[in-house]
This record gives structure tokens, sequence and C-alpha cells, in this order.
């Protein structure tokens, strides 16, 4: 294994709507790994990526999206909660793409208005990702009642979400490292 | 387990590339399909990932 090669971990910002909070939990998030010794990132907002709506899956993989998939070796998602549920343009982006999720990791960040933090919608996310071939760690974020979390401007108003970002991370990471170890070492035959 | 495949090689390294995984896929494309296995009732994709440069590639079983 090259030792020396970066980890990639993209984050995916699971939302389109006006006006949405998780975009400031989104560049928390991506800013924090930024610090991450050996770490690559970079910030997906699904908001830009023009995929057709009237087919799915690998009929509609968007060029770049599918190669950073590749590239990455973990992923995180940050989701808001819409009726317990994710955005349907959120699912429509990650069915693009199969074989560049296979063994790898993902961390889930849930973002809500109300108390539960996005409790629900990772839960509804986790059969989804398992199915993606990605395998999901046991650290959360939940950015609860978020507009008191962030200010309108994006300032984090609550410093403990630094703390709880970092333990999420070091488990993503640490997760990233052993999922590359066997993708590239361990055999199935 | 016992099977013996040819290596896929990395088109970017040139390298052997290691297999990694299986799935079972379902599909109703029988265009892009490979040989459905009657006993699971669909065809296996094998999964590669380069050890040089971690790229990924995939092939029917």
């Amino acid at each position: 294994m090259e030792a020396s090669r970066p980890l990639f971990i993209p984050v995916i910002l699971g939302t389109a709507r006006m006006g949405r909070m998780s975009l400031h939990a989104a560049r928390l998030v991506t800013g924090e790994l930024g610090k991450c010794a050996g770490v690559e990132t970079d910030l997906i907002d699904i908001a830009k990526l023009p995929l057709p709506t009237n087919d799915a899956g690998e009929a509609i993989k968007h060029a770049d999206f599918s190669a950073k998939m590749s590239k990455a070796d973990a992923l995180v998602v940050v989701s808001p909660e819409y009726n317990h549920g994710y955005s349907g343009l959120l699912k429509h982006v990650l069915d693009s793409c199969l074989k560049e999720y296979i063994h790898k990791a993902v961390g889930i960040v849930g973002v809500s208005a109300g108390p539960f933090g996005g409790a629900r919608v990772i839960e509804n996310l986790l059969p989804v990702m398992r199915e993606l071939g990605l395998v999901t760690i046991f650290w959360d974020v939940n950015f609860s009642s978020v507009q008191k979390v962030f200010a309108e401007d994006g300032r984090l108003l609550d410093d403990s979400y630094i703390r709880r970002t970092d333990k999420f991370l070091r488990e993503l990471i640490w997760m990233a490292k052993a999922l590359r170890q066997g993708r590239e070492q361990i055999s199935l035959d | 387990m016992a099977k013996i495949a040819v290596k896929m090689i990395c088109p970017s390294c040139g390298v052997e590339m290691n297999h990694h995984c299986d799935k079972l896929v379902y599909t109703t494309d029988t265009k892009n399909a490979g040989p459905t296995d009657p006993s699971l009732g669909g065809f296996i994709e094998e999964f590669h990932s380069c050890p040089k440069c971690g790229g990924g590639a995939s092939r029917h079983a």
C-alpha cells in the first residue's frame, strides 16, 4: 500500500432547499476534516449536480461525481430530516453510482430544527448505505435545533459541536484506513 | 473460494488488482447483465482495487 497517499473524504450536502441550514453543518465538517493530517476533502453540493430526472441509477451517472466517489476512501453524508426522511434528490444522486462505493466508510451527519438531531433520517439512511456497499461507522453527529447552533451567517454558536465532530471524524478516518487496507490487500479469493 | 481467475490489471499502474468483493446483482437489463447464476437468481459482479493507486474496477464473474 502507498502509505503516503492521502485519504480523500468528501462531504456530500444532501439537500437543495433554499435556506438550508445543513449547509452550515456541511461547511463545519468539511473545515474540520481539512485540519486532519493526511486527509483531503471537498464539499459536494447536490444542488449543483445537474442530474436528469427522467431516468435513474447508473444511467444518469455524473462524470465528476463518479470520479470523486471513485477517488474517495470514505464519505460524510450531511442530511437534514424532512418528515422523518432524507431528500429525494439525495437518494437520486447516491443511486447514480455503485462500484465507486464498495467497501468504503461512511459517516452520517443529521440535521433538524427539532430536538432529535436527524436521528430518524440517519436510521433511514443506514440500510441504503449498506445496499450501496458502504460501511457505516457507529458515531454520528446530530445537529439538534440547528437554528440555535449556527447564526444566520453560518457562525458556530455552540462549540461543543467541535468535539462531537472530532470524535466522529476520528472514527471515520480509522475506518477509512482499515477499509483501504482491506480493499487493496485482502483478497476474497 | 477455490476458483482461480485471471487477475485484473490496473489500467493506470499496470499492477495486479486485489479482488475484494462480490455483489449479487438483480436486473431487468438483459443487455448489460452477466450470466445469471440460477442458484442465486442474479449475476455476480466482482470488485477489484489497485494496491498502488487505489483505483477500482469491476467485471462480471
